[in-house]
């Protein structure tokens, strides 16, 4: 069998196998429990005193608890990567066995959570480098011992951008001639209008 | 010293002052190979170096004619004459190069910049992510040597980059 919030892929068996664990809880608790994991992939974090009260009454063990945040945590991740609308994840969750309540509260969530969590994963994709800061200064070059009068206007340009591996700051301070900058800012707008076409 | 021109036929002296200039503007030099019949190397240096420093000095100083013509007063007119002229019809050019000259004084100058525009289709987070990205590699001279700086920019970035920029230029624009 392939499905379709798995890629078109076969299910994988440690989900197919805790998809039972889910069952054990009740369609509400489990709902709840969606929305906590929910909250943990759109990086709003994670009550864990929450989820072992929600898991209380079903016996869950520690490793119960993990492996239903787990699954939980890749059904709906794995959904919305691959864009699959909540209909027809409610049936294909059906055929792996997930009781019809338990399926429909998680899809519910999913449908409401569905375009905010497409947002932050696309927002969480590989960036080889983000622009954090830019600063300038514009000086006006008077003289100097190679030349008597300049009078020319030089740029300085600061920019703090983050690269590949997340945390890794890098500052880099520039000057630019006025005739270099010019063409810099033309090629970027240039850009730009194509980015903006896009 | 400049007098040592004075053993170079009249002829050949535009020539070799166009070459001097060349050199001050971070071009090929004249080789010594081509004269080596009418100086030493001892002069050669003295003569090379005693004309670039006329040329910069001449440039730098924004000098008028009389000035560099008694800074020539030892050589013969139709030589000094040659190498005025030379300094006249060139000089824009030799300003441009102390203008570089002095740009390249800050520890870090842009030496030049390519971009990329991309769109990235897919990722392993999400298999439709469809967003534009700009990759600006700056090349950084710093010390002598080149040092590369990439930045990923996303649209609302380019836009920040962008309207920092603007602002600069503007005041740029109301210097000129």
């Amino acid at each position: 069998m392939r499905f379709r919030f798995c890629g078109d892929l076969d299910c994988p068996d440690w989900v197919l196998a805790e998809i039972s664990t889910l069952a054990k809880i009740s369609s509400v608790k489990m709902k709840l429990l969606c929305a906590q994991v929910l909250k943990d992939l759109l990086g709003e974090g994670i009550d864990y005193d929450k989820i072992s009260k929600l898991t209380a009454d079903a016996k869950f063990e520690k490793g119960d608890i993990k492996a239903s945040v787990a699954v939980l945590s890749f059904i709906l991740s794995s959904a919305a990567k691959h864009d699959v609308d909540s209909e027809s994840l409610s049936s294909e969750l059906q055929q792996l066995g997930l009781p019809k309540e338990h399926t429909t509260g998680l899809c519910k969530s999913y449908e409401d959570k569905h375009s905010a969590l497409q947002d932050k994963l696309r927002e969480t994709s590989l960036r080889l480098g983000r622009l954090e800061a830019v600063s300038w200064r514009v000086d006006y070059t008077l003289s100097s011992s190679e030349l008597k009068e300049v009078n020319e206007p030089m740029i300085q340009l600061k920019l703090q951008a983050q690269g590949a591996e997340s945390g890794s700051a890098e500052t880099t301070v520039v000057s630019i001639a006025a005739d270099k900058f010019r063409v810099l800012l033309a090629e970027l707008k240039q850009a730009q209008t194509m980015m903006n076409a896009l | 010293m400049v007098v040592l021109l004075n053993r170079l036929p009249v002829a050949d002296c535009p020539n070799l002052c166009h070459r001097v200039v060349d050199g001050l503007c971070g071009r090929e030099p004249p080789r010594r190979g081509d004269y080596s019949a009418t100086w030493s190397l001892e002069e050669w240096l003295e003569l090379l170096n005693s004309l670039t420093a006329l040329f910069h000095l001449a440039v730098g100083n924004n000098s008028s004619d009389e000035e560099v013509m008694s800074e020539l007063s030892d050589v013969g007119s139709s030589h000094a004459e040659t190498v005025l002229c030379v300094l006249r019809s060139r000089q824009e050019e030799i300003r441009h190069a102390l203008l570089d000259r002095t740009t390249s004084m800050s520890s870090a100058t842009l030496q030049d910049f390519d971009w990329q525009l991309k769109l990235a289709l897919s990722s392993d987070k999400i298999l439709s992510l469809h967003i534009p990205l700009l990759s600006l590699s700056l090349n950084v001279r710093e010390n002598g040597a080149l040092r590369p700086v990439t930045v990923e920019m996303n649209k609302e970035e380019l836009n920040t980059l962008i309207s920092s920029l603007e602002a600069a230029n503007k005041v740029v624009l109301q210097l000129k």
